[in-house]
């Protein structure tokens, strides 16, 4: 009997100890959704490298599902939830860091030569209250793709004016090809990219500008013309008979068969070209959407995926500023956009040290300078999912419907998203806008 | 002494059920994004639910539902069980397959209609169009988008009902069946003065929990439609979804959550009276 306590003591005090030794400290990542060979990516270019180059420190990334903001929000006022923090985006952030749910990053930042590695322009938008709260993990933007084999069998080239497109839409309906491949029925907030379109490249950036800061209201003539515009082309059929039946994919389908032409999609779009223009991605082309009068050509769009921060209940703050340091290195740009693109274009200023696969098609990379010096040149606008408060987002996303479908007037529509926005710029919940 | 086991279910419920729904009631009477600290307002979200034109769109969308679900699952649950006691070889093989439909999860059962029976370019619909015949998808229309999910749901759904009558009428007396029988009755007549009078407890209380249930109808609507194309497939579930989770409205999502629980909690109300009245008989 006591010969077999000692044996089982022993192999307890053994077994702390061991633990004790290699103990480390965790660091907690919520995810979204991956696949699994995009988490297989994560794994080995984020995890194993991390847990690598920190041995006090062991990474884990949580894949939570497409549900993960709400998740945080409720981990979060709970005092809960992961150290590193992917929120949906900057209009969030305000929300979130006036409630003390998030670390100041300023000292962090400093700390880790931030201000140096990544565009200006973004880390102003993760800026609330004169303090840096959030860092966005990716850009992206809205534009056109198109089938150069279609066009190139019809004579046609990609327009730059609001009357080119339209006289292009009429050529294609005539021939029976769909203007505008898209779909919203596997992801309902498709609807507001052609709302950001719209009023991005028809009223132009300047006034959304004014009026996301709440200088002019969302009722003005340029965007009544805007949505009247955008209205037309429904009226048109250029968006097809079945926009409410397609998903994102199907309308990929559609692109590389060559029944629909264009597409008006974000750079997201990036990840489908793959599969769906397997062996033919000289054949598909992307460009800035046609500009209206008076709007430079061409307006991108600019949004942000989601955006980082550190939890101000984070168990390891400086194990998650070290996940977050490695996310913003030209090493895991390169590693990651090799096999997962438009999820995780970083900001990063200086990409000259990075070098793509060649199976990753140069398309992508041109476009994405192309994005970066827009920026530079102030011809970027402003997405309606980055930039606008939480209830006028939503509002955008039904309402256009309503238009679509004759059930609401543009200006009933316009004075209902001005209402809401209104009321949710006094209360705060703006992002800050910065100035072009 | 014997009221101490009751103790146990009495924290579960409590904490699980009796807090939350507390707290969601007084909720209803504050503003809160679900971040920062709620603040009270009183009845104003009631009175801003009462002007909103999405909650009347929503609130007849929920009417037309229990509508729907009122008469044909149950119609076709009576008639598939009172087949089910005639047959006496296949009975448990039909009874599976009138289940099956029940233990499929909502979310695969949705985008299989969603992807491969509606879909205009994947579905039967584009394989009927192919063939000449112009369908059109029905979630795609503001007028049929409401009765495309229904559809969806009432097959996924009328089999519980056929399963639970049955059991139902098993319970039946043989000998009330048999003398109806030898006195010439037919089937029409069988089910009109014996069988349905014999089970309209079971049928009473199934009434009660469709209306409960189809003011609280959720997956089906928000997997197929989310509520569109532009609100006309909207209740009031996806709305008070919509308004806590994407809109950060939560006191306003738990007065429309209190409005779903008051037609729930008056069709309990009739049934519990309803109850009362036959025990006194």
């Amino acid at each position: 009997m006591a010969h077999r306590l000692k044996i089982i003591s022993g192999a307890l005090v053994a077994f702390v100890s061991a633990q004790a030794v290699v103990a480390q400290d965790a660091v907690t990542w919520w995810y979204e959704s991956a696949n699994p060979e995009q988490q297989a990516a994560l794994t080995e270019f984020m995890i194993d490298k991390f847990n690598a180059k920190n041995p006090s420190d062991k990474l884990t990334i949580d894949y939570r599902g497409s549900e993960l903001d709400k998740q945080l929000r409720v981990a979060l006022l709970s005092g809960t939830g992961p150290d590193v923090v992917n929120t949906p985006g900057p209009s969030f952030v305000a929300t979130m860091a006036r409630a003390g749910q998030l670390m100041a990053l300023d000292d962090i930042a400093d700390e880790k030569g931030w201000n140096d590695r990544i565009l200006p322009f973004f880390m102003d938008l993760g800026r609330f209250d004169g303090q840096l709260y959030a860092l966005p993990k990716t850009y992206e933007t809205l534009g056109l793709f198109y089938n150069k084999a279609v066009f190139k069998e019809n004579g046609w080239t990609p327009p730059t004016t609001i009357p080119e497109l339209n006289a292009l839409a009429d050529e294609m309906m005539a021939k029976g090809i769909v203007p505008f491949g898209s779909g919203n029925s596997g992801w309902r907030p498709a609807n507001e990219w052609q709302v950001s379109i719209a009023l991005n490249s028809i009223a132009g950036p300047d006034n959304v500008q004014k009026a996301l800061t709440g200088q002019i209201p969302w009722t003005s003539q340029p965007f009544v013309e805007a949505i009247n515009e955008l209205d037309s082309w429904w009226d048109k059929g250029y968006f097809g008979p079945d926009y409410f039946s397609l998903n994102g994919e199907q309308v990929m389908a559609n692109l590389a068969e060559g029944t629909a032409a264009m597409s008006p999609t974000g750079s997201w779009n990036f990840g489908l070209v793959p599969e769906y223009f397997n062996g033919r991605q000289d054949e598909v082309g992307f460009v800035g959407f046609p500009s209206g009068e008076g709007v430079p050509y061409p307006i991108f769009s600019l949004g942000i995926g989601s955006t980082f921060s550190i939890s101000a209940a984070a168990q390891n703050p400086e194990g998650a500023a070290k996940v977050i340091d490695q996310v913003f290195s030209e090493e895991f740009y390169t590693d990651i956009n090799n096999v997962w693109q438009g999820e995780w274009n970083m900001p990063l200023r200086d990409l000259s040290g990075v070098s793509l696969n060649e199976d990753v098609i140069p398309l992508y990379t041109e476009s994405m300078a192309a994005l970066a010096s827009a920026v530079n040149e102030n011809q970027y606008g402003y997405t309606t999912w980055t930039f606008m408060p939480p209830a006028t987002n939503s509002y955008v996303v039904s309402g256009i419907e309503e238009v679509w479908l004759d059930i609401l007037s543009t200006e009933d529509f316009l004075a209902e998203m001005d209402k809401i926005f209104q009321q949710e710029l006094a209360e705060g919940k703006v992002a800050d806008i910065p100035a072009r | 002494m014997y009221r101490l086991f009751a103790i146990p279910t009495l924290i579960i419920n409590v904490s699980i059920i009796l807090l939350p729904a507390l707290l969601t009631v007084v909720l209803a009477f504050y503003r809160w994004d679900g971040i920062s600290n709620p603040t009270f307002i009183g009845f104003e979200n009631f009175e801003k639910l009462w002007g909103d034109r999405i909650f009347w769109k929503a609130l007849k969308n929920n009417v037309i539902w229990t509508a729907l679900f009122l008469t044909f699952p149950i119609a076709i649950g009576l008639i598939a069980a009172s087949l089910l006691m005639l047959v006496r070889r296949g009975r448990t093989f039909f009874q599976v397959v009138y289940f099956l439909p029940m233990i499929i999860a909502t979310v695969i059962t949705a985008r299989i209609w969603q992807g491969m029976i509606y879909n205009p370019q994947s579905g039967i619909v584009a394989m009927l169009n192919r063939y000449g015949y112009d369908v059109r998808d029905p979630l795609s229309q503001t007028s049929t988008a409401l009765y495309g999910v229904a559809a969806a749901d009432l097959w996924h759904w009328w089999g519980f009902m056929a399963v639970i009558f049955f059991a139902a009428m098993r319970q039946v007396s043989q000998e009330q069946i048999e003398s109806a029988r030898i006195e010439g009755a037919n089937y029409f007549q069988l089910m009109r003065w014996v069988m349905i009078p014999a089970i309209m407890p079971t049928i009473a209380l199934m009434m009660v929990m469709t209306v409960i249930w189809s003011f609280l109808v959720f997956d089906f609507i928000f997997i197929m439609t989310q509520g569109g194309p532009a609100f006309t497939s909207e209740v009031l579930s996806t709305m008070a979804y919509r308004k806590a989770f994407y809109e950060l409205g939560v006191g306003y999502a738990a007065a429309t959550a209190l409005v779903i629980s008051l037609f729930g909690l008056t069709a309990a109300f009739f049934y519990i009276r309803l109850q009362n009245r036959e025990d006194a008989e």
